[in-house]
């Protein structure tokens, strides 16, 4: 969308990942070995699923929170139904809850007007409250079996189960984006909502439509972390709403809604999984991680500040209006 | 402000002010201020001197208000100077200008409801106290009561100032600010919200400050009020001085209205008669509960202005039609069909197109794409299976765009890399691309246009309407509607007050927008 050349296209996060790849297998030992990169792959999948999900709410201008409850309630409820139902049956009620979470966000935001950041932060809180009461304030043990196990564990030739999920998503969300009309309504209704309605666009139906997709892909995520710890746990990656908010920071989609890409959340995710992964490598402490993590985050936002004013301006490859 | 009571010139005298040598209260030179790509003030000249009232007028976007905020240190010019009584001043705040003695005169903004009229009184001076812990003499209740006195304004210092009525609310405010021996008042809108009694409370308040030698800078649109009490005007247009503080008793209300409105450009004379098949029906459309349901139609390949300066609701009417707010009463119907009020979606399904009055807030997608903006009110047509054809979508934006004469031409640049005309122009031609396009509504379509966009604007227009478009302009350039509008309806109070066929004399008509005829 940007001016320029097709190089001016590429996302500066893009850049900044490849640069932060080329640094870590040069410094770090182990770093750029198969097995280690396809463990950055598995681990990094849960975050880029989700991810997708709040690229879409930040595309339509919105932030969406309750993410960070409903793969606890989904892990709960999975595990509470499996004995009785099986695998297959408890995973879709996983799913299942985390998309009427998203049915609950999207009825309150689009078709009631309320401040997206009020109504999530309640729909978070409100889903660790019921996962917490239904667990009785304790992991459930889930019994494993072969299938339960399978979105972990399993592989389809020989690529982890999460990591297809996750190029699946991610193919999805750059389908969404860039081929349907729907695509196309979150960015008109995130770059100018009056404007998007005074052009005849459904502005609550597009809204209602990217909270309930952001639900679908937040409860495949679920899945994978439910079978993953094997358990229901009201507390399951509380930090979820956080970690897909600096994914895509780094990433390059502001807050402000109306750009984005997957793209940009592959870059950002990308970033977040090789840091985490190259600080372990290092022995840092758990909480340089989290300092660092920190200090990626501002810098990467503020790197792509600068490139999209200054130097892209002083390389040519951004025109700028005439006085 | 005492030592000058005895400069205050008689009645007789008070026209002759622009030639006279004393100082300034304030004194505005060349300022100019710009955001972004838009030149809000050019170079603005301003005097204001002591015992005077000198009104401001323009229209939406003249740069009025750019230049009253500068005037009250809330923004800060690019270029030009300010001068507060001879002496050079940069504002860089409200607080700043306050201390200079340059006080604006809000309606509801400053007051605290819930205090009292005294608590109202000594919380401004408390305010404008230059330490926290500064100490601060509160004033008597007898000098208090002589503040309201001042002012003509008969309340107890204990009523609680939410009692007080809109009109008694604003002389409080007034009788604070001299109270601080005010050197200036900006008086913005002051009788918007009165009743017609406070208005000449309020305006025989204004007289008496003005004999004391206040310097009063009046913003109105009643023209009636302000050939009333002004001593001087100016008029500001497209960030210039259309009237440079002209004496009041020279001008005539066409005269102020043709500055306010008038464009000297090259007027196009080509203009097809229209075949006189009725497309739309705008019947029983009513804005106000007092004002007269609005009445008239549309026929295929029609030009239809709607004159009204500001204020005068041509501007919402025109966006009631084409569906973007809801009417009180009445609405369009379209080939027998009753396009439901309020409903943009449903409108533009029915072959109405609008560009709205706010480019920036309601029209350009800013960080989007030249072909997202253009296509974004005829995505249907470009969509299969709920998928976008991006090759047929990306070739009628090319199309289009090159008949308007987009400049640059540049399908790769986001919206926001154009010049406001340009930016206008995708704009229009995503109107232009609905399918079935029945009834284009434009609303100011070249306000801060400039002149060659202004022209290319037009000529598609006249090329729509040529094609059978049936068009509705609301504008308040009365140039904009005689070079291209079949019919002009005079709008005023959000009623019909008049209709002219093309060809008619520009004086009858600005004499109907400033409500002299019609």
């Amino acid at each position: 969308m940007r001016p320029g050349g097709a190089l001016a296209r590429i996302p500066v996060s893009v850049v900044i990942a490849i640069l932060f790849f080329i640094i870590c297998a040069l410094l770090v030992p182990r770093f750029a070995s198969f097995g280690n990169l396809e463990n950055v792959a598995r681990i990094a999948a849960i975050l880029a699923i989700v991810s997708c999900g709040q690229a879409v709410v930040l595309i339509l201008g919105g932030i969406e929170f309750s993410f960070g409850s409903s793969v606890a309630l989904a892990s709960v409820v999975s595990v509470m139904l499996l004995p009785a139902a099986g695998p297959a049956l408890a995973f879709a009620a996983g799913i299942a809850t985390v998309v009427l979470v998203g049915l609950v966000n999207a009825t309150l935001i689009a078709a009631l007007g309320l401040p997206a950041v009020v109504v999530t932060l309640g729909t978070l809180m409100i889903g660790h409250g019921l996962a917490a009461s239904l667990a009785g304030g304790l992991p459930l043990d889930a019994a494993a079996s072969p299938l339960f196990k399978w979105p972990a564990v399993g592989e389809v030739f020989g690529v982890p189960v999460a990591v297809v999920c996750a190029g699946a998503a991610l193919a999805c969300l750059w389908f969404i984006l860039s081929r349907t009309e729907l695509g196309r309504r979150f960015y008109l209704v995130g770059a100018n909502a009056p404007a998007a309605r005074l052009s005849g666009i459904g502005v609550r139906a597009t809204t209602f439509a990217g909270y309930l997709i952001a639900g679908v892909f937040c409860g495949i995520a679920s899945v994978i972390l439910t079978s993953r710890v094997g358990s229901g746990q009201p507390n399951l990656m509380s930090d979820l709403p956080f970690q897909t908010i600096a994914a895509c920071a780094i990433g390059g989609i502001p807050l402000t809604g109306g750009r984005g890409s997957a793209l940009h959340v592959l870059a950002g995710v990308a970033v977040i999984a090789m840091l985490n992964n190259a600080v372990v490598l290092l022995n840092f402490p758990v909480a340089a991680q989290q300092l660092l993590i920190a200090f990626v985050i501002v810098a990467s936002v503020l790197a792509q500040k600068l490139a999209s004013s200054s130097l892209a301006v002083l390389l040519g490859l951004r025109w700028r209006s005439e006085p | 402000m005492n030592e000058l009571a005895d400069q205050v010139p008689d009645d007789g005298e008070r026209n002759s002010m622009t030639k006279d040598s004393r100082t300034a209260a304030v004194r505005a030179r060349s300022v100019a201020k710009s955001f972004g790509a838009t030149k809000a003030l050019r170079a603005v000249d301003l005097d204001l001197m002591p015992g005077e009232v000198h009104a401001l007028l323009g229209g939406n976007g003249a740069g009025k208000t750019t230049l009253v905020k500068i005037l009250l240190g809330a923004m800060r010019p690019d270029k030009g100077t300010i001068e507060v009584a001879g002496a050079p001043a940069d504002f860089r705040s409200v607080r700043d200008a306050i201390s200079a003695g340059i006080f604006p005169i809000y309606q509801h903004l400053s007051q605290f409801p819930d205090l009292t009229v005294r608590e109202n009184l000594a919380a401004f001076s408390l305010g404008m106290a230059k330490g926290l812990f500064a100490p601060r003499a509160m004033p008597s209740d007898a000098v208090m009561q002589g503040w309201l006195g001042d002012v003509g304004l008969p309340v107890s210092l204990d009523a609680l100032c939410r009692e007080l009525s809109t009109g008694e609310m604003q002389l409080l405010e007034i009788a604070r600010a001299s109270a601080q021996d005010a050197r200036v008042l900006v008086l913005d809108e002051p009788t918007a919200a009165l009743t017609h009694t406070e208005s000449e409370v309020l305006l025989a308040t204004i007289d008496t400050l003005r004999r004391k030698g206040t310097a009063i800078l009046f913003i109105s649109h009643k023209l009636d009020e302000v050939v009333a009490i002004a001593d001087r005007i100016t008029v500001i247009r497209d960030g210039h001085c259309a009237i440079a503080g002209a004496p009041a008793a020279q001008l005539s209300a066409p005269e102020i209205v043709l500055a306010m409105v008038g464009k000297d450009v090259q007027p196009i004379t080509r203009i097809s008669p229209h075949a006189g098949e009725v497309v739309a029906q705008i019947s029983g459309l009513r804005m106000r509960p007092e004002a007269k349901p609005v009445e008239f139609s549309v026929a295929r390949g029609e030009i239809v202005g709607l004159a009204g300066i500001i204020g005068s609701g041509a501007d919402q009417i025109a966006c009631a039609i084409a569906g973007g707010i809801r009417p009180l009463s009445g609405g369009v119907h379209i080939g027998g069909h009753t396009i439901p009020a309020g409903q943009r979606k449903a409108a533009v399904a029915a072959g109405i197109g609008f560009v709205p009055t706010d480019r920036h807030a309601d029209g350009v997608f800013n960080i989007l794409g030249v072909v997202h903006n253009t296509s974004a009110a005829s995505l249907s047509s470009n969509v299969r299976w709920g998928l976008v054809n991006t090759g047929g979508e990306h070739m009628a934006a090319h199309d289009i765009l090159q008949r308007i004469g987009l400049h640059p031409f540049r399908m790769d640049y986001e919206a926001a890399n154009f010049s406001g005309g340009n930016q206008q122009k995708l704009v229009v031609a995503r109107n232009l691309l609905i399918d079935g396009l029945n009834l284009l509504v434009m609303s100011e379509p070249t306000r801060g246009v400039d002149v060659a966009a202004r022209r290319a604007i037009h000529e598609i227009v006249l090329e729509a309407s040529e094609a059978g478009v049936a068009v509705i302009v609301a504008s308040s350039d009365i140039d904009e509607l005689l070079s291209i509008c079949h019919r002009i309806l005079v709008v005023q109070n959000h009623e019909i007050k008049g209709a002219f066929e093309r060809g008619a004399d520009r004086q009858h008509v600005i004499g109907a927008l400033a409500g002299a005829a019609a």
